[in-house]
């Protein structure tokens, strides 16, 4: 097992060194004058210099490998750029807004996966009686409508006219309590901090924004996750060593949940990494409809005001996001499955 | 053989109901077993010898399957009346089965040795540890080569003749009074299937127990069986002690597979050995229902079926027409 992630590792370098080549070249298409742009804060500064020498002087006309080697150290540091539309560094905007999204994304991904997970695996041992057939109802439903028509049918419903789930990430006098002395930014995700600094109502509160936004980023994938799960069941409960361990006088309850649950989970784990990279997509339609200010609606504002260095900052770590998620998922297949873990 | 019997089946019958209709894959097997005893049974593809085992171990899949009549008495008691918990306490524990695709038969995700110890440990009271221990004691008994370090292998690190061992020290964990073995050997290749039909042949005079052994392979019926079952669309045809039945065929379907078998090392499936097809068990004829095979066949046979019959001491056939197939082989000179 070990041994299997630190094979893992050792080609890490290799995919980073690609991906931030594959974004460089992005970079590159930009004229020398348009990457100018990242290294000027403010338009003033241009007032009173020939735009030629800071081209040169920033060494923007240097064969590509300089430029990577100095835009590639720079990363390292955690410099690429000012962003324009943030009004701060690439960095600083990213710090910034990643709890809001981060605590969206693991309340949509891990109650999901779970619960997913074990409603497939109920739908399977019930096959073809009622739920089953509802749960393959909500999951035609839960594909085939859009997320950004979802959304706002739930804004309508849910804020609009019951009043219930609110957008953005607090009610203004949430916001107050949170930017207050008083309260202590542990983390930045509002409610584990609320729970630190033992204020209940920020919990709460907290919890009331999220559940729109979560529901409307996960509702495709409940259906998804269960669907895979249960098929995948049923296929390895006609296995034959399902049959053995029948025959051995094991009891059905272990039979599904130890012999056939751990095999199934398999196909489940590739739907799981793909819907995190879905999730991604769906951050920045959500966010944007339910106003709030993480990197998914930071992303989109970004590209529509031409704001490059954010746009290309965010490919780069979005693109890290991606080689972490698929390691998580490749050590899962590991946990579950000793052939891989093995070979 | 004057000894009780250990398991006596009577006119079992399990269909299965799908969309298509219904399929008689058993239907009206009857035979015996008694204790330290191996019986053979044979028959082609599709004839109702799973079916018939898995109806044993209560295995059969619900819906579709469902034993429709007849009684599995297994020491006395009635297998066909006791529920999955009384069920549970007999699978790997008086009765066992090994399976033919070794595989498959074993759960990619877990040890052999948790496999083995799951057993141990449903039926017998010890401790993990202890369990452990008779495993790897199991492994030794089959012949495993370094059994403490395979104990924790996984099946996909041990070859096909291997696993096979594995299962069949899973089976006999538990000390069975019967062992089901659904074709245990066609998976393998030759060398492998001799090696392991001698393991089992040693393991019988080892632990005692009877062996219900399946079969399309009228060699290794030969080798192992005491007793055989001749099998044909759901149906035993021919029952006698392995002697009688290959010195004197009494049927006219094993009697074919014979004739056309000179050397009866060779495989059942791939000859042809009698012309025509087996019989659709969504559709079975009329009467025999190998009529429509039979060389013999009378208006009679299309109309009425014909039970088995002790046609000699301990040699039952089911045919109308036991006669012809002894003039047939008179004027053969076979015999
Ligand atoms: N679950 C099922 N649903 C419907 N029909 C079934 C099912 N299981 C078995 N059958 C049918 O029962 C018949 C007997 O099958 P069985 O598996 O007992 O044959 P077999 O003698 O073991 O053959 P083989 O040598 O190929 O293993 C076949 O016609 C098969 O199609
Ligand atoms: S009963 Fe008739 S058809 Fe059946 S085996 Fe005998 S002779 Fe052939
Ligand atoms: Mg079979």
């Amino acid at each position: 097992m070990i041994s299997y992630i630190v094979r893992r590792l050792l080609i890490l370098p290799i995919i980073l060194i690609g991906v931030t080549l594959l974004v460089f070249s992005m970079i590159m298409m930009l004229g020398p004058y348009e990457r100018l742009s990242t290294y000027i804060k403010d338009p003033a500064e241009l007032k009173n210099v020939d735009v030629d020498v800071l081209v040169t002087k920033l060494g923007l006309n240097d064969p590509w490998y300089e430029q990577y080697g100095r835009w590639i150290s720079g990363v390292a540091r955690g410099d690429m750029g000012w962003s324009e539309s943030a009004g701060s560094t690439v960095t600083q905007a990213f710090l910034s807004r990643f709890p809001a999204t981060a605590e969206l994304g693991l309340l949509a991904l891990l109650p999901v996966v779970v619960g997913g997970v074990i409603l497939g695996v109920f739908a399977s041992v019930h096959h073809n009686d009622f739920w089953d057939h509802v749960s393959r109802v909500l999951a035609i439903i839960g594909w085939s409508v859009p997320t950004f028509v979802f959304g706002l049918i739930m804004l309508m419903i849910f804020y609009g006219t019951l009043g219930w789930f609110p957008p953005s990430r607090l009610d203004s006098w949430a916001l107050d309590i949170v930017n207050s002395a008083g309260f202590i930014n542990y983390t930045n995700f509002f409610i584990i901090d609320g729970l630190l600094n033992a204020n209940f109502a920020i919990v709460g509160n907290a919890i009331r924004h999220l559940v729109a936004p979560v529901i409307t980023i996960s509702i495709l994938w409940w259906a998804f996750i269960m669907r895979i799960t249960r098929s995948s069941m049923l296929e390895i409960l006609r296995r034959d060593y399902i049959r053995t361990a029948r025959a051995k006088g094991v009891k059905e309850n272990v039979v599904v949940y130890k012999h056939a649950v751990r095999n199934a989970l398999i196909p489940v784990v590739t739907v799981a990494g793909r819907m995190v990279l879905g999730l991604l997509g769906g951050l920045v339609i959500t966010e944007t409809i339910f106003n709030i200010k993480g990197l998914g609606q930071f992303m989109a504002q970004a590209a529509q005001q031409l704001d490059y260095p954010a746009v290309l900052g965010g490919t780069l770590y979005f693109g890290f996001l991606l080689i972490l998620i698929n390691l998580c998922v490749d050590v899962s297949y590991a946990i579950i499955d000793p052939r891989i873990r093995l070979e | 053989m004057s000894k009780e019997k250990l398991i006596d089946v009577n006119d079992l019958a399990t269909y299965f109901h799908t969309e298509e209709g219904t399929v008689k894959a058993v239907d009206g097997v009857s035979f015996e077993i008694y204790p330290g005893e191996t019986l053979g049974i044979v028959g082609e593809s599709g004839c109702g010898k799973s079916v018939t085992s898995l109806s044993i171990m209560r295995l059969i899949e619900s819906p579709p399957g469902k034993i429709e009549n007849g009684e599995i008495l297994f020491n006395g008691k009635d297998l066909t009346k006791l529920n999955q918990k009384q069920m549970r306490k007999i699978r790997g524990n008086d009765i066992s089965m090994i399976f033919q695709e070794p595989m498959t038969s074993l759960n990619p995700v877990y040890t052999v040795g948790d496999q083995i110890m799951e057993a141990i440990l449903i039926h017998k009271d010890v401790s993990k540890k202890e369990a452990r221990q008779e495993a790897i004691d199991m492994l030794t008994k089959v012949g495993i080569p370094l059994p403490e370090q395979r104990v924790d292998e996984y099946p996909h690190q041990l070859s096909g003749g291997m696993r096979q061992r594995v299962m069949i020290a899973m089976s006999l964990s538990c000390d069975p009074q019967l062992l089901i073995a659904d074709e245990p050997t066609t998976a393998l290749d030759v060398t492998i299937q001799a090696q392991i039909l001698e393991l089992m042949n040693s393991l019988k005079r080892q632990f005692g127990m009877a062996i219900m052994m399946i079969t399309h392979d009228l060699g290794v019926i030969a080798e192992v069986s005491d007793r055989v079952a001749v099998m044909y669309a759901g149906k035993v045809v021919e029952y006698a002690d392995v002697k009688d039945l290959y010195g004197d065929p009494k049927h006219p379907y094993t009697w074919g597979l014979m004739y056309s078998i000179p050397h009866i090392e060779k495989d059942l499936e791939r000859l042809e050995a009698i012309p025509g097809n087996v019989p659709n068990p969504l559709n079975f004829p009329e009467g025999c229902k190998f009529n429509t095979r039979c060389q013999f066949a009378t208006d009679k046979c299309r109309v009425d079926e014909p039970e088995l019959e002790e046609v000699e001491e301990g040699h039952y056939s089911a045919c109308w027409h036991v006669d012809k197939l002894e003039e047939q082989k008179a004027k053969q000179g076979r015999g």
